[in-house]
């Protein structure tokens, strides 16, 4: 393999400098002359019709330059999905009912904040109040107040399903005959949500031309730009989403949201720029939360813990619209029956729709939940046959080559030797029999440990589906690298710089990258889907090497030779058998101006993952391609328990981890830290509370996040599967979601290792814990 | 409601005097961000508890979010903007790059000042003790291993010194 200079290293943030110093301008930042500040109305009700609404006494408020309501509005319904079977559901701004409390009715834009403010609360609305339903269970009943009617193809007698994913394979009923233990498990998990440092923002800019500017902390600045073309009625090269750097997303701000609709509303209506900023509290009870799921399974195993058959059903509470409802139903599916092979699967998976907040991805995306459940009963059922958990996970780990039923391949799947790497460097097995002999110690503080698994997809085909990356050669042969990938942190444009460097030949501080701005910029897949590195990773490297296949042609002309004679070697062209032969960059340019008529050197390059598939998979039947970089791996908690009052800390996370090819290890290192500490703050204490719809702790007091005096020790294991070798593509895998779900689930098996306290709830409340040691305490007796 | 009247207020930020028309109510992240447009200080949770918001004042770390302009007038205030000077970064800003202690950057500004203070008074401060100076300062990317090690190590003196 030839050596490599700039991939596979630690280079430093190409943003760092920018960042550090308090120069990079988020999108809270952006000012502009005229700014007006825009406020929204919403719903103190969570399930209403809207009988009228009188704005005249806003409207007349000094100071006021724009109110907006349905009637302005085209009422052109959004969703996370629109596809035929899952048509958008959701009007931006509401026209005759309201589903949620929060749900968004009018905007206001005025001079300042404080006059917003004022203009909303003279804004009367009349309600016609109707019944409403919180939990998924209860609004599945056919007596339960309908929200939106079922899905016309679901025939099953429930009410309010938004959507149902149903799959599996081979007989179960059969295998669950044959075999040695048969367990049956219920789970909950809770409402979490992102907690990104910078709130929900835009600043939306009209001008009479007939173009909209739009600054937004957002994921994807293509995905901003289609969705508020598409609801606008604008042409979309009429609107123009601006770089901003992104304070944080975790999921949390991709899809449109009412409140950008509003502001780029009022900003048509005022002909002024319309900034709306959320305050935390905003955040709270307006913004989308995580996924929660309840999961039923149902496993069968033989006697050495090979898993025969699994039945699994899970529901998942929508919120007042479909949301990525859809989504989290088929991509539980997903995280079910990557990383332990089934060979009898039974899947059904319902979204439905109740009054609560609209859901919406969060780093994982149904992982947490789904692995909670699976390695929770994973360890239920080892303990019922005395057998090492480790053991038994890597007894049922898909091998490298595996086909899944999909007919994906996991191809360099990494997952066995994560969980015997991760085994090995934390002395689990010792350190899981000590703690189990130790459970009854009069000691009230127990140390337990315990394992979880994940294995995750990237870039699969979803919209925009595909990247485009342009590198342009300036005079002296330094480059310009033009992406439409947004960094919100995970560290994109430094790692399309260390690809781009790569591939020229060129030092990573001689690349400028301009991104994500949606006018001069190409296409991007968006910081989502977990593919980000994978799909326009290598349209950058497709677009360098593009433009030194121009350069070298150039190069092979003055040197009076052939391209295929040539090596490029920081910024110079040398014949490989003579380098004393050569040619700077700078002077290939110049030739290329001079004697090809002008042609300045510009690579263009295209990629999408599973190019022969024409589409996404189905979200009902799970047909179809999913994913060809399947990412895994094991993770091992380490926990201190105080049985007095219940409280447990997480005192060490050792992760293995195969992500295929690792780009830059600081920067997977950032990512595994970061979904560690988001899992340690899931599993322990964050939770949205809600009484009646309405959230009741919404603010950093009453949701905690975890702070540095709970910080975790790290520890990490490269399972390297893929090497890059020169002229192949880089086959890099997901690094960015799943491991919050390894470290929830290894959280709650080390819970059981320490006390054998097995919680089936979601966050692991000294309470709860206190409770379950009370009732070990009384059985005893 | 009605608006009181705005005063006229001199703050020494960076080194550099300003006179400041202002309403009394203002907090000095607002007159800091909107009046003399120095934005490393960032606004995150209106509730003075994620500490995006630090600056220092005398040589503390302080929020701004709950500081009102008036109340600070005749004290040195440090921004992150006002921590580098020259061609070179601050050692602490340095290290933070060179230990991948960023990533989506809106809490690095206070962060890092945060991180002035604490080596300020005390050049070789355990990580017990950094990790108790930064307990007011939240940061949702890193899980703060880094954070930690960047602070770290300008205290061992291995980025140069402090």
């Amino acid at each position: 393999m030839e050596e490599l200079s700039y991939v596979g290293k630690s280079v430093t943030r190409k943003d760092g400098p920018t960042k550090v110093t308090g120069r990079a301008e988020y999108t809270v930042d952006v000012s502009l002359p005229g700014m007006l500040h825009g406020k929204v109305l919403r719903s103190p009700h969570p399930h209403a019709r809207i009988l009228s609404i009188d704005t005249t006494s806003a409207e007349r408020l000094r100071g006021v330059k724009a109110v907006v309501t349905a009637k302005d509005s085209l009422k052109i319904r959004h969703g996370f999905v629109d596809t035929p079977r899952y048509p958008a559901d959701q009007y931006p701004i509401a026209v005759d009912k309201v589903c949620h409390v929060g749900e968004e009715i009018a905007g206001v834009a005025a001079i300042d904040e404080a006059t917003a403010e004022e203009a909303l609360s003279l804004i009367k609305v009349e309600y016609e109040l109707l019944p409403a339903v919180f939990t998924p269970e209860e609004a599945m009943k056919l007596d339960a107040p309908e929200i939106h009617p079922s899905h016309p193809k679901v025939q099953e007698p429930y009410k309010n399903i938004g959507g149902l994913t149903r799959t599996g394979w081979g007989d179960v009923d059969k295998a669950f005959n044959e075999a040695y233990l048969v367990r049956e498990d219920r789970f909950v998990t809770h409402l979490r949500t992102h907690a990104y440092m910078e709130p929900q923002a835009i600043v939306a800019s009209y001008d009479y031309s007939g173009k909209l500017d739009v600054w937004v902390s957002s994921m994807g600045t293509f995905l901003k730009r289609a969705k508020l073309a598409n609801s606008l009625g604008l042409p979309f090269g009429n609107v123009r989403v601006h770089k901003t750097y992104v304070g944080g997303a975790f999921g949390g701000k991709v899809d449109l949201f009412s409140h950008e609709y509003i502001a780029s509303l009022l900003s048509i209506k005022s002909h002024s720029p319309v900034r709306i900023v959320y305050s935390r509290e905003e955040v709270f009870k307006g913004a989308r939360h995580a996924q929660p799921l309840i999961l039923e399974l149902k496993t069968g195993v033989a006697r050495d813990g090979t898993i025969l058959a699994q039945q699994v059903r899970a529901i998942n509470d929508s919120g007042a619209y479909r949301g990525s409802g859809v989504v989290v139903i088929f991509l539980a599916w997903g995280f079910l029956m990557v990383p332990y092979r089934i060979p009898n699967l039974k899947y059904e998976g319902y979204s439905v729709y109740t009054n609560n907040l609209v859901r919406c991805p969060q780093r994982g995306h149904g992982a947490p939940a789904m692995r909670f459940a699976v390695e929770s009963q994973f360890d239920m059922i080892a303990n019922e046959l005395n057998l090492d958990p480790a053991e038994m996970r890597l007894r049922n780990a898909r091998r490298p080559g595996e086909i899944l039923p999909n007919e994906d391949s996991v191809k360099n799947f990494g997952l066995a030797r994560c969980i015997e790497e991760v085994a090995r460097r934390t002395n689990f097995v010792e350190k899981y029999k000590k703690a189990e002999e130790e459970r009854s110690s009069v000691s009230t503080i127990k140390r337990g440990i315990g394992i979880g698994t994940c294995a995750y997809f990237g870039g699969s085909l979803v919209y925009p589906n595909s990247s485009s990356v342009i590198v342009k050669l300036t005079d002296d042969g330094s480059v310009l690298l033009i992406t439409g990938a947004v960094d919100m942190g995970q560290g994109a444009e430094t790692v399309l710089s260390q690809i781009v460097a790569e591939e020229m030949s060129v030092p990573v501080e001689d690349i400028q990258v301009y991104a994500a701005d949606t006018e001069t910029t190409c296409i991007d897949i968006g910081s989502w889907i977990s593919g980000l590195t994978w799909v326009t990773g290598n349209a950058a490297k497709k677009a360098a090497e593009n433009a030194m296949k121009k350069l070298l042609q150039v190069a092979a002309e003055e040197l009076d030779t052939d391209p295929s004679e040539l090596v490029a070697r920081n910024k110079e062209i040398l014949v490989r058998r003579a380098p004393d032969r050569k040619i700077s960059y700078k002077e290939a340019i110049a030739a290329s101006i001079a004697k090809k008529r002008g042609d300045s050197i510009i690579g263009e390059g295209h990629f999408r993952t599973m190019k022969d598939e024409p589409t996404h998979p189905s979200l009902a039947t799970t047909k179809g391609r999913w994913s060809e970089n399947y990412s895994s791996y094991a993770q091992v908690a380490e926990v201190e328990v105080d049985t007095e009052t219940g409280a447990m800390k997480i005192i060490k996370v050792t992760t293995a981890h195969d992500c295929g090819f690792p780009f830059n290890p600081m920067l997977v290192e950032g990512q595994i830290d970061g979904q560690v500490s988001m899992g340690q703050g899931h599993a322990l204490y964050e939770e949205v509370l809600s009484d009646e719809g309405a959230v009741i702790n919404p603010s950093f007091l009453e949701y905690r996040i975890p702070c540095a005096l709970d910080m975790v020790e790290t520890d990490y294991i490269d399972v390297i599967t893929e090497e890059y070798k020169k002229g192949t593509h880089y086959d890099t895998k997901e690094v960015g979601e799943g491991y919050v779900a390894g470290t929830i689930a290894a959280t709650a098996n080390a819970l059981y290792n320490a006390t054998g306290v097995r919680l089936d709830q979601t966050p692991f409340y000294p309470h709860r814990i206190l409770e379950r040691l009370e009732q070990i305490k009384n059985k005893e007796r | 409601m009605k608006k009181k009247s705005k005063r006229l207020i001199t703050l020494i930020v960076n080194d550099v005097e300003y006179e400041i028309a202002t309403y009394p109510n203002r907090t000095l992240l607002e007159v800091l961000r909107d009046d003399l447009s120095l934005k490393g200080a960032k606004e995150a949770c209106d509730d003075g508890v994620c500490g995006t918001c630090t600056v220092l004042l005398d040589g503390k770390p302080v929020r701004s979010c709950l500081l009102l302009a008036v109340e600070v007038q005749g004290k040195a205030i440090t921004t992150i903007e006002g921590l580098s000077s020259g061609e070179r970064l601050h050692p602490i800003q340095q290290a933070f790059l060179d230990n991948g202690a960023i990533q989506c950057g809106y809490c690095t500004p206070g962060m890092v000042l945060t991180a002035k203070a604490l080596l300020d008074e005390k050049p070789n401060p355990t990580d017990d003790e950094i990790q108790i100076a930064l307990s007011g300062n939240f940061c949702r990317c890193t899980g703060y291993n880094k954070i930690v090690k960047a602070i770290g190590s300008v205290s061992a003196g291995k980025e140069g010194g402090h």
